[in-house]
């Protein structure tokens, strides 16, 4: 919580002074390590029934930079992600204890009100899960839900643009979101996801159900991304992560968070031994 | 020396007799049970349309001026020369056959009742062919323009005269007021707020209509004078409609082709209502049939012509109006004897009567289609309604995903409980202790709802729990409430399959006597319903009745007319539907 505040205080202590033009041109080059929080776990627990999911996860995550979260399967990776936009409400023998800060303030907290969070925080699922409508109805979903009227279409465009779609569909956007090839249904979920501007987007294994080169066309898009949101992406191909993400947690068996760093720490010289085996590939 | 075994003898054989057994049973059965229904409408037809009286010459000459011309039109839509060929080698070889076949049983083996083998090849050769053709034929464009230039006029002209049946029942003068002071400012609040960006309007809309409406409620009896029915309908139906008309037509083809749309058919229905009313015919009615049939058409001939293909289709309903008269003049002019139908005009407009060729079935008709309104609008709501809530809502652990079970399990089980003991509860629940009265429109309809409302509610939840998790995760995480998600992504998807339960469910419901006997329908009304609590009589009733009347006229002639028109209205009905959910299932 501290944590947050004091950030937000020095980002606006320095708005009119020379050097916050230094920070933000840096907060760009993604290179440097980013100086606000834009997501924060703090004594993280998550149960499905009695067993655990997540085990006292305490982490902080950069704003608009691409953090990977790795690890074998079934050690809680996507239960961390849902924990962020409160997907986990939806399952009813999930409970969380601890915090996750969001915006200066826990996501748990009584007073929020998970529908008006996940407003804030786009998600783009494994599976490409366009809805079956238009692909411009599907764009404009988020703002059709939150009672935006006005330039509608104009958002719809820009969107398809930041999802790197328009050229190829500019032409068919009344054509059903479901004929779309699967790399192209994947970068129109993103679409949707941007078009009500988030501040995070989390993505759960976004191309494991692609072929590599709509793969690739979505890390590049990550990239872009990475511009102006914070990109949580879960995924399991560690050549991925090491390429695309300026950090990397280390999830292991268990829900516990092992190790986490910037990516390039992680791969050539991580602190674990554990951490190290996974990522030669000894075990996971 | 093992691996040699196999090229020498093959792969050996597996045995497959059960499975091509169980096929062909399987086959044998459906088509023994779809033969014997056929024959059984065969003979409904021949004793309503009265064939086995008509002579060959009356068959040949409206088969020379109606189903020649007509089979002509699907051909040329398809224009392709083997289908052509086709067609002439059916209904030639056909001929030949059915005659052959009919006369060698008749003389060898025994006589076949009420049949004659013109009539045989009607049924056998010409109804299936014409059937056929029609589906091949309305893929070609012209087919499809022609067809569906009848479609919509008979669309119309059926929910017009739904309208017009419905008041019969409902109170003009309250729907007059709801739509001044409720409907209509509403709508153009609506309309005004999408113009320009002031969403506050938007919102205001609803409520207006709510208040407005209630208003209209309790300024009813304070009023007592009102404007006649047809001034009511061109006001509350024929204006909106043609405005609505005239909005489409606008978007696609500009102003001048959009006041035409709109304002032809208004002043043709206009002009229809009042000259209607001054020679006894029922006006209002007319209004509104020719105001609903006009924009209809009017609409579609726009699009028809600006797509400007297959244009030659428009043909079609003068082929369809003309064969006839010529067939009649053709008929007259020959002195053919003709049959005389049971099923009439006369019969589907007048009451009932002792005297068989005097029997209608009007007051019946007036009965089965305020129920069927009533009841598809009441299971539609609360089905649909019931499922969301039981899908969507509630938990599946805990206390409240234990009630949810067991009321899940009920209601599959109540789905197979016999419609006498829906009657029962419909006689002891709404007619004894709501005292809505015995065997009145509202009893009988509140009655067949609960009878149908598991079959719709069950059928609900499959659609609704067909409708893949992830389209509802994906709308969740765009922060959709519970609501909305249901509303934008749920339903639509599940339509088709929630329309189709639910016209299956009507279908049981247009059928059913036990519960109407139950409640204390009328077997016989002589006069319309006039009210929701008046008394009256449906159309399975109505045939049950008669069914049981000493006189042989009764029981072969007038009950097939009986049946033949709950058919009609049954397919109908169901065509309807079925329309529905393609365009639904397109839609999405
Ligand atoms: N809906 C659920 N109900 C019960 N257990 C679950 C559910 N989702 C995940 N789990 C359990 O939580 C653990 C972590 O799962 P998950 O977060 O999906 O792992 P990952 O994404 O890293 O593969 C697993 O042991 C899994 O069985
Ligand atoms: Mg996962």
């Amino acid at each position: 919580m501290s944590n947050t505040e004091t950030e937000t205080k020095t980002e606006s202590d320095g708005s009119d002074s020379l050097i916050t033009t230094d920070v933000q041109a840096e907060q760009n080059d993604r290179s440097a390590p980013s100086t606000r929080t834009a997501v924060a776990a703090r004594n993280l627990n998550v149960y499905y029934g009695d067993e655990q999911a997540i085990k006292d996860v305490t982490m902080d995550i950069p704003e608009k930079r691409v953090t990977a979260l790795i690890g074998p399967s079934g050690c809680g990776k996507s239960t961390f992600l849902r924990t962020i936009n409160r997907m986990n409400d939806m399952i009813d023998i999930c409970r969380v204890e601890g915090d996750v800060e969001f915006g200066g303030k826990n996501v748990y907290d009584p007073d929020v009100d998970p529908v008006a969070l996940r407003r804030k925080i786009g998600m783009v699922f494994q599976k490409p899960n366009p809805f079956p409508k238009s692909i411009r109805d599907n764009v404009a979903y988020g703002l059709k839900i939150q009672g935006f009227d006005s330039d509608v279409d104009a958002r719809v465009e820009e969107s398809l643009k930041g999802a790197a779609l328009y050229e190829e569909v500019k032409d068919q956007l009344d054509s059903s979101g479901l004929e779309l090839s699967g790399g192209q249904q994947q970068r129109l979920c993103i679409a949707r996801a941007i078009a009500p501007d988030p501040e995070v987007i989390l993505m759960d294994e976004p191309t494991s159900a692609l072929d590599p080169v709509a793969a690739s066309k979505i890390e590049d898009l990550i990239d872009d991304l990475a511009e102006e949101y914070t990109v949580i992406i879960v995924t399991h191909n560690m050549q991925q992560a090491a390429r695309i993400s300026d950090r990397t947690a280390v999830f292991l068996t268990g829900g516990e968070l092992v190790e986490y760093d910037d990516t390039a720490k992680i791969f050539e010289d991580p602190e674990e031994q554990r951490v190290e085996d996974y990522i030669t590939g000894k075990f996971g | 020396m093992a691996t040699d075994t196999p090229s020498e003898a093959g792969f050996g054989e597996v045995s497959r007799v059960r499975g091509i057994v169980f096929e062909y049973l399987s086959l044998g059965a459906s088509v023994a049970g779809l033969l014997a229904l056929g024959i059984l409408l065969v003979y409904v037809a021949v004793d309503a349309f009265d064939l086995a009286n008509a002579s060959p010459e009356w068959l040949l000459t409206y088969f020379l001026t109606l189903v020649v011309p007509y089979l002509g039109f699907c051909l040329y839509s398809v224009g392709d020369p083997t289908v052509t060929r086709r067609a002439v080698a059916a209904l030639g070889g056909g001929l030949v056959a059915v005659a052959g076949l009919f006369v060698g049983i008749e003389t060898f083996v025994s006589p076949i009742p009420r049949l004659n083998w013109p009539v045989a090849y009607l049924f056998v050769v010409v109804i299936p062919l014409t059937a056929y053709l029609t589906y091949v034929g309305n893929q070609g464009r012209v087919g499809a323009v022609g067809l569906g230039l009848i479609g919509r006029a008979v669309g119309g002209a059926a929910v017009g005269l739904a309208v017009g049946t419905l008041f019969l029942v409902f109170d003009q003068f309250v729907w007059f007021l709801a739509y001044t002071f409720g409907v209509f400012p509403a709508v153009a609040l609506y309309v005004y707020a999408r113009r320009s960006p002031s969403s506050r309007a938007a919102t205001a809309a609803p409520v207006v209509g709510v208040v407005g409406i209630l208003l209209a409620v309790f300024a009813r009896e304070t009023i007592s004078t009102y404007p006649s029915d047809l001034l009511i309908f061109l006001w509350t139906i024929a204006i909106p409609v043609a405005v609505v008309g005239e909005r489409l037509v606008t978007a696609r083809g500009g102003r001048t082709a959009g006041l035409l749309a709109g304002g032809v058919p208004l002043a043709l229905a206009v002009a229809g209502g009042f000259l209607a009313g001054t020679v006894g015919l029922p006006g209002p009615d007319i209004l509104v049939v020719v105001a609903l049939v006009g924009t209809a058409v009017a609409v579609y001939l726009q699009r028809v012509i600006e797509d400007g293909e297959g244009l030659a289709g428009l043909a079609l309903p003068v082929l369809l109006v003309a064969g006839p008269l010529v067939g009649a003049l053709v008929v007259g002019a020959w002195g053919v004897p003709a049959p005389d139908p049971w099923l009439d005009v006369g019969f589907l407009t007048e009451a009932p009567s002792r005297n068989a060729v005097e029997a209608g079935l009007y007051p019946a008709i007036v009965g089965s289609v305020i129920i069927i309104a009533i009841v598809a609008v009441l299971s539609f709501a609360l089905g649909v309604g019931t499922a969301v809530f039981l899908e969507e809502y509630t938990a599946e652990t805990g206390l409240v995903g234990t009630l949810t079970r067991i009321l899940q399990i009920n209601i599959a089980n109540l789905a197979a409980i016999p419609s006498v003991v829906y009657g029962l509860l419909g006689l002891g629940l709404f007619a004894n202790l709501l005292g809505l009265g015995f065997g009145t429109a509202l009893t009988v309809s509140l009655t067949l709802s609960l009878l149908i409302l598991p079959i719709t509610i069950v059928s609900a939840q499959e659609a609704i729990r067909s409708v893949p998790d992830e389209f509802r995760r994906g709308s969740d995480a765009m922060g959709a409430t519970r609501w909305q998600t249901t509303k934008n992504v749920v339903l639509p998807e599940a339509m088709p399959g929630i329309l189709t339960g639910t016209i299956l469910a009507l279908g049981r419901a247009i059928g059913e006597t036990a519960p109407l006997i139950m409640v204390g329908a009328a077997t016989t009304v002589f006069s319309a319903p006039n009210s929701l609590f008046s008394k009256f009589s449906a159309m399975p009733m109505q045939i049950y009745a008669w069914a049981d009347f000493p006189q042989p006229e009764f029981r072969y002639g007038v009950v097939a007319a009986g049946v033949m028109t709950l058919l009609v209205v049954l397919i109908g009905m169901n065509g309807t539907a079925i329309l529905l959910r393609n365009r639904a299932e397109r839609g999405s």
